[in-house]
């Protein structure tokens, strides 16, 4: 479990980290968003106890990170990619993090199988793709089998595969009852792993929910989409209905405050024919630009 | 899967760690390699040019390799130092030893341990060296004469406390060639600019003309003498009273130099690392 309490970071004037309270669950992926400069990183390396805060504090299971016994049993850690002296092997780099702990190389070879990286773990790092780092960082990660995880954009650079396997692997430590934490700018991806999501903006927190709550504040949660070639059938019986209807191109209505199923039978009495019909989920990304939208630092288009 | 009982870091398991990272770098097996190798063979080629020489001691040359083998051990401490930092290394190191501390003492252990197999190789390598000079000239060098195995322990002395010098400059300044500069020009330009310094500021003249020693000399000379490379030479020559002018401080005096150059840089290493943050 990861517990910040209004944690916050300055350097100088910048606030990096403003008041942060949140909790990283056991049995829970917690996704972590936020958009760039937001303090994700610098939340991350707080956790681990690289940076200090300047006040508040952040624990795991209770205790600082900087007090835990064996801190590669506790928390398995990815947060770049590049945490690795490119001179030497993957296979070595695994062994002199394992020796710190007294982490037998049994199990050095067997997170090498996990990460499926038998084939390259005795090639020096230099020559890594960014997949095949994000594995060796996963790898390290998983190396004392820590009871919490924290995943700096872990699917970055990966393959198809390769995302597919950290949903997997993400979904399965949580099964297991560890706490996972991680971040990540693909929003698709986050919506098909996280069972609660840390939204921060400017170091501040915007949201804290489960990933329900969240897709619930999407623009979209709620809306029924529907074509039709009889709109002029269809929209009095909906309206009727008490829907909210607005008229979108190409002969499709959005239509609120009306299940799918009783736009259906509306539209079947009303002897309207439908060509399309559909609920539109909410999307994580789209809550979350609605949750982020005042707090982008670096806006693409115009000076602001 | 495996059941692991883990227990965290212990200075053993950080000083096994280190070790570990240490012989998985290619550059360390060249360091030590190429010191042994120049050591042998700036060593062979001085003790060859004075072989002609008429009063021709092989054991004069036996520390001529020195001032170039040591860029050896220096790289190596400096390596080792900046390491972590030059690369996002110190985030794996850091996270899996949060005391920090013990990594950078486990760092001196590791680094003097290598260090101290490049120096015995180095000096055996410089003994081979006069070997050929030598029996061209029908010499048998004998390496227990007076003041011989103490220089010889010097010579072993100042290129260890190269490389830890290396070491704490590396992991103080956390850059690689920032730091290679700095203990570069401390421990191979400097003296060298002393000396031409030295040199001018006597005059040839007045020198001859009376035993006194002019007051910019001495200066000069006893700034020399606390260098690490002046105190690398007192080292190597036990029986030398010291430069002209400068306070002659011995070999254990030598050896306190350069435990200073050491020392003082790593703990302002220390402290940084431990107080301020990572990033």
């Amino acid at each position: 479990m990861i517990e910040a309490q209004a944690l916050t970071k300055r350097y100088g004037p910048t606030t990096a980290v403003d008041g942060l309270s949140f909790t990283a669950l056991p049995g829970t992926v917690t996704g972590f968003l936020g958009p760039n400069g937001a303090g994700k990183s610098t939340t991350m390396r707080l956790v681990l106890g690289l940076e200090r805060p300047t006040s508040g504090t952040v624990t795991i299971g209770g205790r600082r990170y900087a007090d835990l016994d064996a801190p590669l049993r506790t928390v398995g850690a990815m947060l770049d990619a590049r945490s690795v002296h490119p001179g030497r092997t993957a296979f070595r780099h695994l062994l002199a993090l394992a020796r710190t702990h007294g982490i037998p190389r049994s199990r050095v070879d067997e997170v090498i199988g996990m990460t499926g990286l038998e084939s390259v773990a005795g090639r020096r790092v230099k020559g890594f793709s960014l997949g095949m780092s994000q594995r060796l960082g996963i790898a390290a990660a998983l190396l004392g089998d820590p009871g919490t995880l924290m995943l700096d954009e872990p699917v970055n650079g990966l393959d198809p595969d390769g995302v597919l396997w950290v949903r997997k692997l993400v979904r399965d430590l949580a099964a297991e009852g560890r706490t996972v934490f991680l971040s990540s700018h693909l929003m698709h991806e986050l919506a098909l792993c996280a069972d609660r999501v840390v939204i921060i903006g400017r170091g501040r927190l915007l949201a804290d929910a489960s990933m329900p709550e969240i897709l619930h504040q999407s623009e979209r949660a709620g809306l029924v989409r529907v074509r039709t070639s009889d709109p002029a059938l269809l929209v009095p019986a909906l309206l009727q209905l008490g829907g909210d209807v607005v008229a979108q191109q190409d002969d499709v209505l959005h239509v609120r405050h009306v299940s799918l199923e009783d736009v259906g039978v509306a539209a079947g009495r009303a002897g309207a024919t439908v060509l399309e019909l559909a609920a539109e989920a909410g999307s994580l990304e789209e809550a979350y630009l609605r949750l982020t939208a005042d707090s982008v630092q670096y806006q693409a288009g115009g000076a602001r | 899967m495996t059941t692991l009982t883990v227990t965290g870091p212990s200075l053993p398991r950080v000083i096994a760690a280190e070790w570990t990272k240490l012989l998985g770098l290619r550059s360390s097996t060249i360091v030590v390699v190429v010191t042994a190798a120049v050591s042998g063979l700036v060593t062979y080629l001085s003790a060859n040019a004075s072989s002609g020489d008429p009063g021709f001691d092989p054991l004069d040359s036996l520390t001529t390799g020195l001032p170039v083998a040591v860029i050896g051990p220096l790289v190596l401490g400096v390596l080792v130092g900046t390491g972590e930092f030059s690369t996002g290394m110190f985030r794996s190191t850091f996270a899996a030893v949060p005391r920090r501390l013990p990594v950078l003492v486990a760092q001196v252990v590791v680094t003097t341990a290598l260090a101290l197999l490049a120096a015995v190789l180095a000096v055996a390598a410089a003994v081979v060296g006069i070997l050929p000079p030598a029996s061209s000239r029908g010499i048998t060098p004998d390496l227990l004469s007076e003041g011989t195995p103490q220089s010889l322990l010097g010579a072993g002395g100042f290129l260890v406390g190269a490389a830890l010098f290396g070491l704490a400059a590396g992991a103080l300044l956390r850059r690689t060639l920032p730091a290679l500069l700095a203990t570069i020009v401390v421990t191979l330009v400097l003296p060298v600019v002393l000396l031409l310094a030295s040199e001018l500021a006597s005059d040839p003249l007045a020198a001859s003309a009376s035993n006194t020693v002019p007051t910019r000399t001495a200066v000069v000379n006893t700034i020399i003498t606390f260098t690490p490379t002046g105190a690398g030479s007192l080292l190597t020559e036990p029986s030398s009273s010291g430069v002209d002018g400068a306070p002659n401080i011995g070999a254990l005096g030598a050896a306190l130099v350069l435990a200073a150059w050491v020392f003082v840089p790593l703990g302002a290493a220390a402290l940084r690392l431990r107080r301020r943050d990572l990033v």
